[in-house]
């Protein structure tokens, strides 16, 4: 098995999971009515939950323990899309990057149910159930909002073509993608785009809103080999405060 | 207006910038969304009774049973939810000293039409318990369904307040989507266990009685 392609499978997904899950917890406190808050806040914390299962992954196979890995990293040691470490930004944004990640989350996933890589394939069958509720939550908002008032239609269809050349950097290729295809680990990123293209078009048909053509949309890219925007590195001050005042501390 | 915003040891809220004199600001009502409150009855196990659990408030019935999920079950396992909104929950009066609802209700139920709806009826067994589901039954409207449940799903014990919600009022999780209950069984970080608000509030209380001591 090529070791080197299952890392940098594993950090880039676990990475997004852990960025995207402290971004959304920002939410905590604030949402828009408590119900939403307490689910956003809760898929956050599934978020942060999946990326520890994977950050312990790693550490079986010899990288550093969870926290060290999570808290003592600086920017241009992350592997995430720079799409998960765009600030919140108002509620619509919020909304479009939860649809728009959730559905290639899930389809990776149910992708990876099937890897050759047996721990991992047993993880995204465990978290397959946490995966689809989200997909359910971001479908039923984003079917109700983007139906509703003109307002809800407008800032949802801006925020949706603002969002969407950034989450195509979500499947960015990776210098392994043929190593992970012939060991049978992960079907690669072309076939996921493919797939989601599809899902996240069945739910935008549903509402007001509009997919542009994505084809011409540019990518960005550059998270996945540490390249990011001017946003990354406070969030990672401001997640790793305690641990850095800190690091035996619990809470 | 005031000029200044809240600073606050939270970063995420001073981000807010909430001006300083927020709390002095009359609410405006008429802004307020007033949304319509749900009723969420949970089922704990597979095989096991669905439960009241508690209230949502939402925008849809759909949203209304994706949120009761993370309200009521984010900390535990669960294997169903069903959620109604609470104007379609008909429901008994209270009884007491031992005086089955059912005991009141005088009358015959009548026989079923093709035009009947299925109800689900939830019994009050004890005060400060939840409502417990007890069964369903086919009636022609609610009246004759509180008949109906005297008929066949009355028990020995007082039952102290009975609700009816027709099955159509219910919304559930769809079978294929019951996979939802499978989530990560460690849920230790959703808990403060780390942090022994007890332990504190010992040692401040000692530290002041020290002082105040001397």
């Amino acid at each position: 098995m090529n070791t080197d392609a299952l890392k940098e499978l594993l950090y880039k997904i676990a990475d997004d999971q852990l960025i995207l899950g402290h971004r959304n917890s920002e939410w905590t406190g604030v949402g828009p009515l408590l119900e939403e808050d307490i689910a956003f806040s809760s898929m956050a914390q599934d978020k942060v939950g999946q990326s520890y299962q994977l950050y312990q992954m790693l550490h079986q196979m010899g990288e550093q323990e969870p926290d060290t890995v999570a808290f003592m990293r600086n920017a241009n040691q992350f592997h995430n899309s720079q799409f998960v470490e765009l600030p919140v930004g108002e509620y619509d944004f919020s909304l479009i990057r939860h649809f728009l990640f959730d559905h290639a989350e899930l389809i990776r996933f149910s992708m990876l149910s099937q890897s050759s890589y047996e721990p991992l394939a047993q993880l995204a069958r465990k978290i397959k159930g946490e995966l689809k509720y989200h997909v359910m939550h971001a479908n039923s908002i984003i079917k109700q909002l983007g139906n509703a008032t003109e307002e809800s239609i407008s800032r949802l269809q801006k925020s949706l073509e603002g969002a969407l050349p950034y989450a195509l950097g979500l499947f960015e290729p990776s210098p392994f993608e043929e190593a992970l295809k012939e060991g049978g680990i992960f079907e690669g990123e072309t076939a996921l785009q493919a797939k989601w293209e599809e899902s996240i078009r069945k739910i935008v048909e549903q509402t007001a809103l509009q997919l542009p053509d994505l084809k011409t949309l540019t990518p960005v890219y550059g998270g996945r080999s540490g390249v990011h925007t001017e946003h990354l590195q406070p969030l990672l001050d401001e997640m790793a405060e305690v641990f850095r005042v800190d690091p035996t501390a619990e809470w | 207006m005031a000029s200044t915003f809240i600073q606050s040891l939270d970063p995420r809220v001073t981000r807010l910038q909430m001006p300083e004199d927020i709390n002095q600001q009359p609410l405006q009502s008429e802004a307020l969304d007033q949304l319509v409150t749900f009723q969420v009855f949970m089922q704990k196990k597979e095989g096991k009774n669905f439960e009241h659990a508690g209230i949502v408030h939402a925008p849809t019935v759909e949203l209304a049973l994706l949120y009761a999920k993370e309200q009521y079950s984010r900390r535990f396992t669960c294997s169903g939810m069903a959620v109604a909104e609470t104007s379609t929950v008909m429901a008994s009066p209270y009884t007491d000293g031992g005086i089955s609802v059912y005991q009141l209700l005088e009358g015959e139920a009548e026989a079923t039409t093709a035009t009947a709806d299925v109800y689900e009826v939830f019994h009050l067994m004890k005060r400060g318990k939840q409502h417990e589901h007890a069964g369903s039954v086919e009636a022609n409207s609610v009246e004759d369904a509180f008949y109906k449940a005297k008929e066949s799903l009355m028990p020995e014990k007082p039952v102290l307040n009975i609700w009816l919600i027709r099955r159509d009022d219910l919304l559930t999780v769809d079978e294929e989507d019951k996979d939802i209950w499978n989530t990560l069984p460690e849920k230790g970080y959703r808990d403060a266990a780390a942090y022994k608000a007890g332990d504190k509030l010992k040692d401040f209380k000692e530290k002041n009685e020290a002082t105040s001591s001397h």
